[in-house]
């Protein structure tokens, strides 16, 4: 099945469920609302017609700045981008949307598509858990909870699965510093490893930088400033 | 030594110290502590290549019969922990080779929230070794270095030899 096909079809399917339906780069991405989550997965998973027996990844998305870059690479030169030379870019926000999303990569084996669906969480950063549709979901929920906090709602046991014990925090949310709120060390007297607040400043060691072929479609202020 | 030439041949004379450092220098049996990629080139050091059984260095699984730990590759918050464990589980003398950047001083991740600056801070170092990671012959040479560390100390120290060093 084509990806076009893939995309009429799921718009015929399911209509008014999708909040939007997008096909870019041959791959289709279709959003949800966390109601309806359930539902249309269940759908995907099971009807023979889409048929997406596996799911590839559950990853959770923090776009709170999303299309902002702290660099300019509008310069392509001799000798390479212009990495990291301008950093006069204005910060300008353009993502009206929730903060955070979780969003799943399906695949159909028996038609040999791929699909991709996103679910906004609300204010409550609630999503249903899949767990119920595909197993495999158990572990990518806990880790999208350990490192953003998207609470998955009728999860059996959602821990955390990658950072430290007592961990406290979200470290891929983009409010995290990079260099985390505690540092460890051995302390010969209590004859424990403790945890201190952290001695170092942060740096910024690779600049964060957006190339124009992934930007956002809209115009940029640095380029509205051009015209 | 008064005795040289007295005894047959088939003995060699010596003071214990020398004897001491060359039985401990001589089997160097290194705690398996492979944390990231540097553990591949210990892997490789260890190899058929480069051979470290040649020097009696013998890879154990178990900190009761190590001596020396060989810490290659990324130390994290959350491994920092066991490595200590691991550590005071080792049998006296015991030495620690640091291998690669990030367990020299985090490397990479020095910037990072989960990944100890340094292993030193969790466990005393006898050798740095540099690299990214390290390669097969730097751990060699970090190891040879090791070996002279060791041949420099004195087991037996006489009191009169250790208060002159100290005035």
């Amino acid at each position: 099945m084509m990806p076009q096909q893939l995309l009429e079809l799921l718009q015929s399917r399911f209509g008014d469920k999708l909040q939007s339906s997008v096909l870019a780069l041959d791959e289709v991405t279709i959003e949800v609302s966390t109601d309806d989550l359930i539902e249309v997965c269940t759908a995907l998973q099971s009807e023979a017609e889409l048929d997406f027996s596996q799911l590839i990844d559950l990853c959770g998305v923090d776009y709170s700045t999303y299309g902002l870059s702290e660099w300019a690479t509008e310069d392509a030169t001799s000798e390479g981008f212009s990495r990291g030379l301008d950093k006069t870019l204005p910060l300008q926000k353009k993502w009206d949307k929730p903060r955070f999303a979780s969003v799943i990569h399906l695949l159909s084996l028996e038609h040999n598509t791929r699909l991709r669906v996103r679910t906004f969480a609300g204010e409550d950063l609630i999503i249903p858990s899949l767990i119920e549709v595909w197993n495999c979901a158990n572990w990518y929920e806990r880790e999208s909870f350990d490192l953003f906090g998207i609470l998955y709602e009728g999860h059996t046991d959602l821990r955390r699965i990658l950072t430290d014990y007592g961990f406290v925090g979200h470290p891929f949310r983009k409010d995290f510093p990079m260099i985390g709120n505690v540092e460890m060390r051995y302390d010969a007297t209590e004859k424990a490893c403790i945890y201190e607040p952290v001695s170092i400043e942060q740096r910024v060691n690779i600049p964060r930088v957006i190339r124009n072929d992934s930007r956002p479609t809209e115009p940029t202020a640095n380029e509205v400033e051009k015209d | 030594m008064g005795i040289e030439g007295k005894l047959n041949e088939g003995f060699i004379t010596t003071n214990v110290d020398n004897l001491v450092n060359w039985a401990r220098t001589g089997s160097m049996w290194p705690m398996t502590f492979g944390l990231a990629c540097c553990a591949v080139e210990m892997m490789q050091a260890g190899a058929p290549r480069y051979d470290l059984d040649r020097f009696g260095i013998i890879f154990r699984p178990s900190p009761r019969q190590s001596d020396l730990m060989i810490v290659a590759g990324t130390l994290t918050n959350k491994m920092a922990p066991a490595l200590r464990r691991v550590y005071d589980q080792m049998a006296e003398p015991r030495w620690v080779l640091s291998m690669g950047s990030c367990a020299n001083g985090g490397g990479y991740y020095h910037y990072s929230y989960s990944v100890v600056r340094g292993c030193d801070r969790v466990v005393p170092v006898d050798v740095y070794i540099p690299g990214c990671p390290p390669t097969a012959e730097a751990l060699l040479y970090g190891i040879f270095q090791l070996q002279h560390k060791i041949r420099r100390t004195n087991t037996i120290a006489r009191k009169k030899d250790v208060e002159e060093a100290i005035s």
